[in-house]
């Protein structure tokens, strides 16, 4: 690809530049700051009894059982997604990928309604759980099913142009090869998409850890069982706990920024190991 | 191993691909199909390899029935076009892959896995890049790798789709000479589809000549060039001239060309067609009584033994003649761009009424 970027020649331009740096410090960075400046204001002692508290204890297991229920879930989904929207022609295939993006467009609140209507203890399918002795709404499975819905879209989305602009020639190799389906994908398919797929959960994981909307119309808001850091956060703002609303907040922040690490690095891996440019490939 | 195709047809959609496909190909031999893009070769490769269904005929090795076999088991070795070699996997270890997909019962030992791929590397003249990964190797040494590690499993039949279409002139040339070299060395019953007639002539025992989903001819190159089957044949090999006139039963003539001919098949109104070979004519200064074909000269360029010319119709419709001289006959000839000439035609190809080849004609 040619290199279209130039250097800036006139003052308005560098002043484009500085305009766009103001912008980003005052609306982005100066926020996330704060955080941490308000956490500390109390001392560290105070962080110190609030990250320990059950409460927060509690909250940060729960971020990370549904995490972790949430993550290998949309693994495996995203790459069956990915791998029917690419692999196959078939009719509906347009229809499938438009589909995917629904939670992209839909207002998470509005996700976490509709698994009320559909899940919760009024409906048919609550109700024969319930039944049967689980409950989904305002317990665990309604929070890891919303948040499962509201982060399904990224490992798919991050795999479909990838494996589309592979194409299965190096599948069609291995066959002809002697391997077998399951071998073609996991000694060929899975090395050439490893780095968008570990891209792919890492953004999950970071939505999965900060869902707020979905998570709080089906959570039920019940201390120390069904608060996510992100309700913490609200819930002790409400009580006036401001020292501690900022811990849990800084806590969260401190997850994006090791997030937005892991995510630059992983960028710059999957340039070094696919943006390669192949010699003379067409 | 000996490969039967018997009518074949493929649809995709509301495409034809292949229809009515029947193809003999004995033993050992290296047999080149050849035609334009969308002729259906491609499709016919991997319908023989077993990557594709076709949706009526039999595919037959050795006289068995492999229709229905699986690809895995079909003992055939796949180059791809663009290679398709396995970007995260090293040369050996892209060449040993085949082996160390075989069930474990079959799978040679560790230590026999490598002899195998260092042998097959010295055939191929890459051992010493064993330990580079694709996208560190130029495009020949790309294709090199893609026929090792084809040839890995000692497949009974070689496919190769377009083995040499993304490679410069020279490598091109170079590498065909080579493959020739290596299949008189191991003589794998190979095929090999190419849209370059001077590819399928160089390399082929056998050159299988496809035009939309069909297959106007199969024979030997010579034959296919000095007989060929079909006025596609004749016109796909190499550069022709349409010379479009009327024929009295004595003479064709277009405005003020003519040449002195005789033949039958002219159209009831005796519209009648003549191709020329640019390598089948002389140029001289002045006309006979059998050919009168004035030109001006155009431009020339000269490349290897042979002088092309372009030549302008003086007095008469049709487009710009090309004619190919030896050197010698163009430095006699000592014409400048823009001299009068004469096109002598030695031999002619005459198109029938219908569309297909007449007999060849010579102006006397």
């Amino acid at each position: 690809m040619a290199d279209i970027h130039q250097r800036p020649r006139h003052w308005h331009q560098w002043l484009l530049i500085l305009a766009a740096f103001a912008a980003v410090i005052m609306l982005l960075v100066l926020p996330l700051l704060l955080i941490f400046f308000e956490a500390f204001d109390q001392g560290w002692a105070m962080v110190q009894q609030n990250l320990t508290s059950p409460d927060m204890i509690g909250a940060i297991k729960l971020t990370l059982v549904v995490a972790a229920i949430t993550v290998p879930v949309n693994l495996a989904f995203g790459i069956l997604l990915a791998w029917c929207v690419t692999r196959y022609e078939f009719r509906g295939r347009k229809l499938l990928s438009t589909l995917i993006d629904i939670p992209f467009a839909m207002s998470p609140v509005v996700a976490g309604l509709c698994y009320l209507v559909v899940y919760g203890a009024q409906s048919a399918v609550g109700n024969w759980f319930s039944g049967i002795g689980i409950q989904l709404m305002f317990a665990l499975p309604g929070m890891v099913m919303v948040t499962v819905f509201v982060t399904c879209p990224y490992v798919a989305r991050v795999l479909i142009p990838l494996m589309e602009s592979q194409g299965q020639h190096e599948e069609e190799a291995a066959i002809t090869l002697g391997a077998s389906g399951w071998q073609a994908f996991w000694y060929v398919t899975l090395p050439k998409i490893r780095w968008a797929l570990l891209y792919g959960v890492v953004l999950t994981n970071a939505r999965a850890v900060g869902e707020f909307g979905a998570v709080s119309v089906v959570s039920g808001l019940i201390r120390g069982e069904t608060l996510t850091l992100p309700l913490l956060v609200q819930m002790w703002n409400h009580d006036y706990n401001t020292v501690g609303a900022f811990t849990a907040a800084a806590l969260l922040a401190a997850m994006a920024l090791v997030t937005l690490l892991l995510k630059t690095v992983l960028e710059w891996s999957t340039e070094l190991k696919n943006g390669q440019p192949e010699q003379d490939s067409p | 191993m000996s490969i039967r195709v018997e009518q074949i047809h493929k649809r995709f959609g509301d495409f034809t691909a292949l229809s009515d496909i029947n193809l003999d190909v004995q033993e050992g031999q290296l047999v080149g199909l050849l035609g334009p893009s969308g002729s259906g070769k491609t499709t016919l490769l991997r319908i023989i390899a077993g990557l594709e269904k076709a949706d009526q005929g039999r595919v037959l090795f050795h006289g068995k029935d492999v229709t229905n076999l699986d690809v895995r088991k079909r003992r055939v070795g796949f180059v791809f076009q663009q290679y398709a070699l396995f970007r995260h996997l090293t040369v050996a270890d892209n060449v040993a892959f085949g082996l160390r997909m075989l069930p474990r019962n079959e799978r040679p030992s560790r230590r026999d896995i490598r002899q195998q791929v260092t042998q097959l590397l010295e055939l191929v003249q890459l051992d010493h890049l064993a330990g580079r990964y694709p996208a560190q190797l130029s495009g020949g040494q790309k294709q090199r790798v893609a026929l090792a590690r084809a040839l890995a499993l000692k497949p009974e039949v070689l496919l190769l789709d377009e083995p040499f279409g993304a490679l410069d002139a020279k490598v091109r040339k170079e590498l065909r000479r080579w493959l020739r070299r290596l299949h008189e060395r191991i003589p794998v019953t190979s095929l090999f589809v190419t849209h370059d007639q001077e590819e399928a002539m160089e390399v082929s025992d056998q050159v299988v000549v496809m035009s939309q989903g069909r297959v106007e001819q199969m024979a030997n190159p010579l034959t296919v060039y000095e007989q060929p089957a079909s006025r596609f044949v004749f016109d796909f090999l190499g550069h022709i001239n349409a010379l479009k006139g009327l024929y009295d039963g004595q003479s064709w003539q277009s405005g003020d060309a003519h040449l002195r001919l005789t033949t039958e098949g002219a159209c009831p109104n005796g519209e009648l067609t003549l191709y020329l070979r640019p390598h089948e004519a002389d140029l001289r200064r002045e006309p006979s009584d059998s050919a009168h074909l004035p030109v001006t000269l155009g431009t020339r360029s000269v490349f290897g033994g042979t002088v092309t010319l372009e030549l302008e119709p003086q007095g008469w419709a049709g487009d710009v003649l090309e004619v190919e001289l030896s050197r010698d006959a163009w430095e006699h000839l000592n014409a400048q761009p823009g001299d009068r000439l004469f096109v002598h035609p030695r031999q002619l190809q005459t198109v029938t009424c219908n569309g297909n080849l007449g007999p060849r004609v010579t102006p006397a």
